[in-house]
């Protein structure tokens, strides 16, 4: 008995081996899952202005080339740039192919294929520009570039101030809108999203020399060595030409690295790459870091300071206009309260930061977090109040009246201080998670807190030690806020309510 | 000098009110009586214009309401005429998140505009007068209902008004309670004061008032000295009244 089912066993045995072996053999033989950053991503791969729901883009169809030569199917898994060491780390796809460039940072944690474009940086400037020539121009000036790249790792060597973009659209929108002098960025999104715009050109030749190459796990050995020898050959049939041609992108560089692969072939033997580029490279210092959370976590308490600033003092106009004025001003309040609760503050900053500058009204970055989020909180606010206002009894407004005091000063005296007693709880609640909200504003490229933690963490990939510490920064700011709120909601049910609203909601 | 003359209210098409006329004479207390809904404290409220008169008149000192006014001169003769009529509500509304001392001094430092000490000197005299000189310190909710009754007719008193009016002064106390405050007010009388009370205790408007008035149905039944009404009542709806509630 035992015998037998040994025997099936054994017969069994490859049977079972392939079945269990199928799934993941199809899988690694045939698909090649790619990730990249299609947001901002011209002309890497990005959505077609013509079909919103399709990606092009040359790295596109560079890794579909490259697949075929590997004799898989490529799939496109888009993904964050700030995050996207990561996520390839966590498995969520086999490789990054997103313009990426080999530095010794990003080497502790992937591997590297050999290069497959040669990249240079361009800086750009307002048409009229007349100070800026060069980088060297540019150490009292602001440069705009997308966070951990080349660029921002050069301007960060060269000590010149820089502000971290998450895509090129907003920096190239900033250098038009004067929020920031100039554009330094890699040649293939300069010639896409900047080369043709009438209100900017490049100042001076294109600096520094690069690689793009493609990201793998660390372990993916087998995998590196299909992926480099892809390279080489779409680089020996010219497909990579023809594609970097249509794209535009064709020049000498890429000529003199893809010779290399060419005579590779002539010569019949492996060569070491003989193209030269340059590696960028960020040491992390944390006493730096340090500093800028510190930077990073007084942005953080101006905007939320300021925008709750705004949020009392509008909240308090809309809830007495909502619930006292004339009928068309409560119409306009119903509708501002409902616009501003009813869509995402993040779209909101999005509208204020690119949509108002049409209108002619740019403010910087770190000013149009604190409004916006000063008007989307003030229509929370309100509605704290009017309920407020709506929990003092009529007779209190009456006794006021019948001891000869105006609308006005009943209001005042009277009845604010009481409903202000009552809004405290709520309000402290609104305070904290407007505290928290003001992370949003990294949309908008505002260097807060959250900002800082995803930037420093990802150049650092120190995701764990920088959480904590910046968890600390936070609560240090929000558990005196909390103390702060209660302490006030005791001094006002003792009573002396009318100085401490008159220190805290007039000052 | 209260004078009412054919005064009616009516709200949404209801006649709350209609041809109430009576007068009182200075340092006099008239009192109010009625069933519920007799609208009585309706009659109060039209007196310091927290209702407007939609027939005939009310004339307090020289402050003169009538029907039809302009909302603007409406609102600038019940301005006038608020300084000259306090009123105690059934309620009380005192302000809870002030003092007692801050009560009674808001409004005569506010509208006023008196100078905070004395104010506060007028305060502490008022408050000795109703038995309440260690309460100045302390807030509303802490005090008793006779206690917060005697701070409301202090913070009314402060204004000096030439008119006090009370809602249902008596609601919250206890006989005892009620007999003292009969004897605060005399004394307030004594000293010059002319007063309108609204009470459904006959017993209390016999010891504390005048001269009586009684509504019913929205109309002024009867009108005359205390003891004419008490003892010999003209109308048979007074007599009626007075017969049930004893």
């Amino acid at each position: 008995m035992g015998k037998i089912v040994l025997r099936q066993l054994k017969r069994a045995a490859p049977l079972i081996f392939f079945l269990l072996s199928t799934p993941f053999a199809v899988h690694a033989q045939e698909v090649l899952r790619w990730g990249a950053d299609p947001s901002g991503g011209a002309p890497y791969v990005f959505a077609d202005p013509a079909h919103p729901d399709r990606y092009v883009g040359y790295e596109k169809e560079m890794v579909e080339a490259l697949a075929a030569a590997m004799n898989r199917r490529a799939e496109f898994v888009p993904t964050d740039w700030e995050t996207i060491v990561t996520s390839l780390q966590r498995g969520e796809f086999d490789v990054i192919v997103n313009g990426l460039e080999p530095t010794e940072d990003r080497a502790r944690f992937i591997l590297f294929s050999k290069p497959y474009y040669i990249f240079k940086l361009q800086l750009t400037v307002r048409k009229n520009e007349a100070r800026i020539r060069s980088l060297e121009d540019c150490h009292s000036r602001t440069v705009g570039t997308l966070s951990n790249t080349a660029a921002s790792r050069l301007m960060a060597k060269e000590g010149i101030p820089f502000k971290g973009y998450a895509d090129p659209v907003g920096a190239y929108k900033d250098l038009e809108l004067g929020r920031i002098d100039a554009v330094l960025m890699d040649v293939p999104m300069e010639m896409y999203y900047a080369r043709d715009n009438p209100r900017l050109r490049p100042a001076g030749d294109p600096v520094h020399r690069g690689a793009y190459v493609v990201g793998l796990r660390k372990g993916d050995e087998a995998l590196k060595a299909e992926v480099d020898a892809a390279i080489d050959r779409v680089m020996r049939d010219g497909t990579l030409e023809r594609i970097l041609r249509k794209w535009s992108l064709w020049d000498d560089a890429q000529a003199e690295l893809q010779a290399a692969a060419r005579t590779d072939v002539a010569a019949g033997e492996k060569k070491p790459d003989e193209v030269a580029y340059e590696i960028t490279s960020s040491s992390f210092n944390w006493r730096e870091a340090l500093l800028r959370l510190t930077r990073a976590a007084l942005v953080t308490v101006l905007l939320s300071f300021g925008a709750m600033w705004i949020a009392v003092t509008l909240g308090l106009a809309l809830a007495i206009g909502q619930s006292r004025g004339p009928a068309w001003l409560q119409l306009l309040c119903t509708a501002y309260i409902e616009f501003f609760r009813g869509t995402p503050v993040l779209v909101q900053l999005l509208f204020l930061y690119f949509g108002l500058p049409r209108l002619g009204l740019a403010m910087p970055g770190w000013l149009t977090a604190l409004v916006g989020l000063g008007l989307n909180y003030a229509a929370y606010e309100s509605q704290v109040y009017r309920a407020a206002l709506e929990a003092i009894p009529r007779g209190q407004l009456e006794a006021a009246y019948s001891l000869g005091m105006s609308p006005l000063l009943a209001f005042r005296r009277i009845i604010l201080p009481q409903a202000f007693r009552i809004a405290i709880p709520p309000m402290t609640n609104d305070f904290v998670s407007l505290f928290k909200d003001t992370s949003v504003a990294f949309a908008i490229s505002v260097w807060e807190l959250a900002t800082a933690y995803r930037e420093l963490a990802n150049a650092s990939g120190e995701f764990l030690l920088l959480g904590l510490l910046v968890s600390a920064f936070y609560l240090l700011m929000s558990l005196p806020l909390a103390h702060l709120a209660r302490r006030l909601e005791k001094r006002m049910q003792h009573g002396r309510a009318i100085r401490a609203v008159e220190s805290e909601v007039a000052a | 000098m209260i004078r009412v003359e054919g005064l009616g209210k009516s709200v949404g098409g209801a006649r709350i009110l209609r041809g109430v006329s009576f007068r009182v004479e200075p340092r006099t207390v008239l009192g109010i009586m009625g069933a519920s809904g007799s609208g009585k404290t309706t009659l109060l409220r039209c007196l310091n214009g927290l209702e407007r008169v939609t027939e005939g008149a009310v004339e307090c000192e020289d402050v003169r309401l009538e029907a039809g006014l302009a909302e603007k001169e409406y609102q600038r003769r019940v301005k006038h005429l608020r300084r000259r009529v306090g009123m105690v509500f059934q309620h009380l509304y005192l302000f809870p998140h002030l003092s007692v001392l801050a009560n009674i001094t808001e409004a005569p430092v506010q509208v006023l505009k008196k100078p905070r000490a004395e104010a506060e000197q007028l305060a502490h005299e008022l408050l000795e007068a109703v038995g309440l000189k260690q309460a100045a310190p302390r807030y509303p909710e802490s005090l008793s209902g006779g206690e917060q009754q005697r701070v409301a007719i202090v913070r009314a008193l402060a204004m000096r008004p030439e008119v006090l009016l009370f809602d249902e002064p008596t609601s919250a106390l206890d006989p005892r309670r009620s007999f003292e405050l009969v004897a605060v007010l005399r004394r307030f009388v004594g000293q010059g004061q002319t007063m309108v009370i609204v009470s459904h205790s006959i017993k209390f408007l016999e010891g504390v008032a005048d001269f009586l008035l009684y509504m019913e149905g929205g109309e002024a039944v009867e009108f005359g000295a205390k003891e004419r009404v008490l003892r010999e009542p003209r109308d048979p709806r007074t007599r009626d009244f007075l017969r049930q509630t004893d």
